[in-house]
């Protein structure tokens, strides 16, 4: 063994969980976001929309930029990912930065109109775009991109569009709805919160379908996955995450029926949480499933030295001052007359 | 013909070159704009006049617009790479992508992160922690600056390592993030930006002064921003200088078509400057020529006579050189001619306040003056712009300069599917300018709100209390 064969296995992980924890930051934090947005395309009445998107006018910038944050740092670390991944899903990734692109500008353009319609219909049609292409790659990330044995993509380019990934697409969809609905039962007050008690109920049974769907096709479907999933000791984590998942949705339908507030935002937060922890373990040690490996595209072991010592060190401060963000902005959302 | 445009490289290069153009609007009025709202709320924070309280809060409006778009249309810039360029991010992904990593991870982040209290936290957070956050808003833009013009500096001087088998291996990342470009380059966007930014607060001061509306108020950003360009728009020429200069040294083909200079100078001679030509790629040469015997040896050497040659473009096969000639040679001259008007015209400007004319009554007499501001407002986007295409067409073939052709770079997409999108994103860019235009007037329309009081967290009371979120309440809860 070479001495430097542990640090090249090493450095490699550590980027893939550094990764996942900007992936899972994004889906959690800009998730909540989007779900809102789409909500929005819901909301009765020109008032309720202005609580919806002022719950998330100081934070949907910084939200949305640990995907920025996730797409640089895939660049740095994984070049080869980056170019095969990104050119594979040309399609999706433009639907979804179209959907961001008109999200954001919906913010500052909505703010300074006197017709809000218009700008009211594109927030919540690009926060659904958005949704769908993060759907679609992520329902490809289940199927598999094909490349050579250089690690380049040699797929066609409507390769991403399957039934199965539009399955896929759509729970996801509707894990942000839920995800939304719950942030709003914390922000808000009074009908508007008694409403989105009720769409959190509606989006909690449709996702939960949803996952039942993806957990039971994806071994069904995929060989990569099978041989995987039911190899020791895999079998057992897998074999506890459907339960526990279980277990947890049965606690969100409980803590929305008792009303409470935080709880539902909570129990989605781990729902999520749970369900990525999934996915890592399906993927890792893969970047490009199914055949190329964090070691095969990882970067030289000296930019991986050199990306981790700079951001390494960002991490906690970039996360420390989003906490305090949130902290600033706790509360409900009030008006002049409270 | 219609083929010619319909390839891959073509299409991809156009989107890149459009949205790239496009975004640029936002950032360049943003990254500027954030350093004069820090010393405008650093000069509220120490003489507690409550007027630059009401220029802080009113020049954030507009810094707001910008920065949402700004946001928005930079997202294809972050992806582009790996969808348009794949080849390229493999080849150069070890450094190149680290840096635009650090772009993510230490500029944008702060920036972002820190906006929602610039924006929102007036009534929220003690000033102290208010003054840090816009701060910290202006570092990260700057950072961005940096990051993004030593990534690009790399691909005009590639250092720190080498080609192998057509993948960049780093030997020593310090080397290539200080590349010979960077520092120079770095500084004379900067001060892009800034003057870019000193230029619209003015223009648009000079429109209320022109309107004789709050004449008091605009008044004081004018002569803000003027005290500023004393010092930026002449230095701003010496460094366009240095950067010009370096060019020269390390990347004589872009010089060459920036000059559309076709025949070699050779050394010990005087180097003629044209002020107009019509360069002919046909017949490789200018059609047609205005020239100024010997400047362009005075403005490379400071010299009468060269101590080495100046290659000229037919020292190349048409294969290593830039094709778009006219169009790198006409935006060279348009940035030089926008910078040498931005120092003239605050040169005269503070010629007028030394004597005295630009006291509060009388600043409105100066019609001709103030004409000038305004139309001096847009011309610093159209200089950056002018700029970059100096920069990066004049590049061309190479997207690493010397070592990888943008030919080779480009991932092998259906031309339809980049159609598709370039012709998407084109009309939302359209739209967004003209919107961002039309916003950006009914703001300026609207004007500063000069009852709004002193925020609630300057005077402390029982700030222990929980105070409940209170973002911009317009409508009732119910």
């Amino acid at each position: 063994m070479q001495p430097l064969e542990p640090l090249q296995h090493f450095l490699p992980q550590v980027w893939f969980f550094i990764l996942g924890l900007f992936l899972f930051l994004y889906v959690l934090l800009d998730g909540f976001d989007l779900g809102v947005g789409i909500l929005s395309l819901t909301a009765q009445g020109e008032k309720r929309r202005s609580i919806l998107m002022t719950s998330l006018g100081n934070v949907w910038d910084a939200n949305e930029t640990w995907l920025v944050l996730m797409g640089g740092s895939l660049f740095g670390a994984f070049p080869l990912a980056y170019a095969t991944i990104l050119h594979a899903l040309y399609l999706p990734l433009v639907l979804m930065v179209v959907g961001l692109i008109l999200r954001a500008v919906s913010f500052e353009f909505r703010e300074n109109a006197e017709n809000k319609m218009i700008w009211n219909i594109t927030f919540g049609v690009g926060s659904f775009l958005a949704a769908l292409g993060q759907g679609f790659a992520l329902g490809t990330v289940f199927e598999g991109i094909k490349v050579d044995e250089l690690g380049h993509f040699v797929g066609g380019t409507w390769d991403w569009l399957t039934w199965h990934s539009v399955l896929v697409a759509l729970t996801l969809i509707q894990g942000y709805v839920l995800i939304g609905s719950t942030y709003l039962i914390l922000k808000t007050t009074g009908e508007l919160q008694k409403n989105h008690y009720r769409t959190a109920t509606i989006a909690t049974w449709t996702t939960l379908v949803g996952a039942i769907f993806i957990t039971v096709t994806t071994p069904i479907l995929w060989d990569h996955a099978r041989d995987l999933l039911f190899t020791p000791p895999l079998i057992y984590i897998f074999a506890l995450i459907p339960l526990l998942g279980l277990a947890l949705i049965v606690g969100l339908f409980r803590s929305l029926k008792l009303q409470q507030e935080a709880a539902p935002l909570v129990y989605t937060f781990l729902i999520f949480s749970l369900s990525f922890i999934g996915l890592g373990f399906l993927i890792f040690p893969k970047i490009i499933p199914p055949s190329v490996t964090i070691y095969q595209a990882a970067a030289a072991p000296s930019s991986l030295v050199f990306m981790l010592t700079f951001v390494g060190f960002l991490i906690p401060i970039v996360l420390g001052y989003n906490i305090y963000n949130y902290f600033v902005f706790r509360g409900k959302i009030v008006t002049e007359s409270h | 013909m219609l083929d010619a445009w319909l390839d891959t490289v073509t299409l991809s290069r156009l989107q890149f070159a459009l949205t790239a153009i496009f975004h640029m609007l936002w950032p360049v009025l943003t990254t500027g704009m954030g350093i004069y709202l820090v010393i405008v709320e650093a000069l509220w924070l120490k003489t507690r006049n409550i007027t630059y309280y009401h220029h802080a809060r009113f020049w954030t409006k507009l810094y707001l617009l910008n920065f949402g778009i700004g946001v928005a249309t930079g997202l294809p810039m972050a992806f582009q790479f790996g969808l348009n360029w794949a080849p390229f991010s493999e080849a150069v992904g070890d450094l190149f992508g680290t840096l635009l990593g650090f772009e993510g991870t230490m500029a944008f982040m702060l920036e972002a992160s820190f906006l929602g209290i610039m924006v929102f936290g007036w009534e929220r957070v003690p000033p102290l922690v208010h003054f840090v956050a816009t701060i910290c808003v202006a570092i990260g833009a700057n950072l961005s600056t940096f990051w993004i013009l030593s990534a690009n500096s790399w691909l005009q001087t590639p250092a720190g390592g080498m080609f192998t088998n057509g993948k960049f291996i780093v030997q020593d990342y310090f080397q290539a993030i200080g590349n010979p470009f960077t520092l120079n380059s770095f500084l004379h966007m900067f001060l892009a930006t800034l003057e870019t930014a000193l230029f619209v607060i003015g223009g648009i001061s000079a429109w209320y002064l022109l309107k004789k509306r709050d004449t008091e108020f605009f008044s004081r950003s004018f002569k803000l921003v003027l005290v500023a360009l004393i010092a930026v728009a002449p230095l701003q020429i010496f460094l366009g200088h240095l950067s010009a200069e370096q060019v020269y040294h390390y990347q004589p083909t872009k010089l060459a078509a920036m000059e559309a200079l076709w025949e070699t100078v050779p050394a010990h001679t005087p180097a003629d400057w044209s002020i107009l030509a019509l360069p002919s790629n046909k017949l490789e040469k200018n059609t047609w020529e205005l020239k100024v015997p010997g400047v362009l040896s005075y403005l490379l050497e400071l010299k009468s006579t060269l101590d080495a040659p100046i290659q000229g473009l037919k020292e190349w096969s048409p294969n290593d050189r830039p094709k778009m000639v006219g169009m790198v040679y006409y935006s060279f001259r348009i940035m030089i001619a926008i910078g040498t008007f931005f120092a003239a015209l605050m040169g005269l400007t503070v010629w007028r306040w030394w004597r005295g004319k630009l006291a509060p009554e009388l600043i409105n007499e100066n019609k001709w003056l103030l004409l000038s501001w305004l139309f001096a407002g847009p011309l610093g986007y159209i200089a950056v712009e002018c700029g970059w295409i100096v920069r990066c067409v004049g590049r061309q073939p190479w997207i690493v300069y010397g070592e990888l052709r943008t030919v080779e770079s480009a991932s092998d997409l259906p031309p339809g599917v980049i159609l598709f999108s370039l012709s998407g994103l084109m009309l939302m860019y359209a739209i967004f300018f003209v919107m961002t235009l039309y916003f950006g007037k009914k703001i300026i329309q609207k004007g500063p709100d000069l009852t709004l009081p002193v925020p609630r967290m300057v005077v402390p009371s029982d700030s222990a209390q929980h105070i409940p979120d209170q973002r911009p309440a317009e409508t009732g809860q119910f």
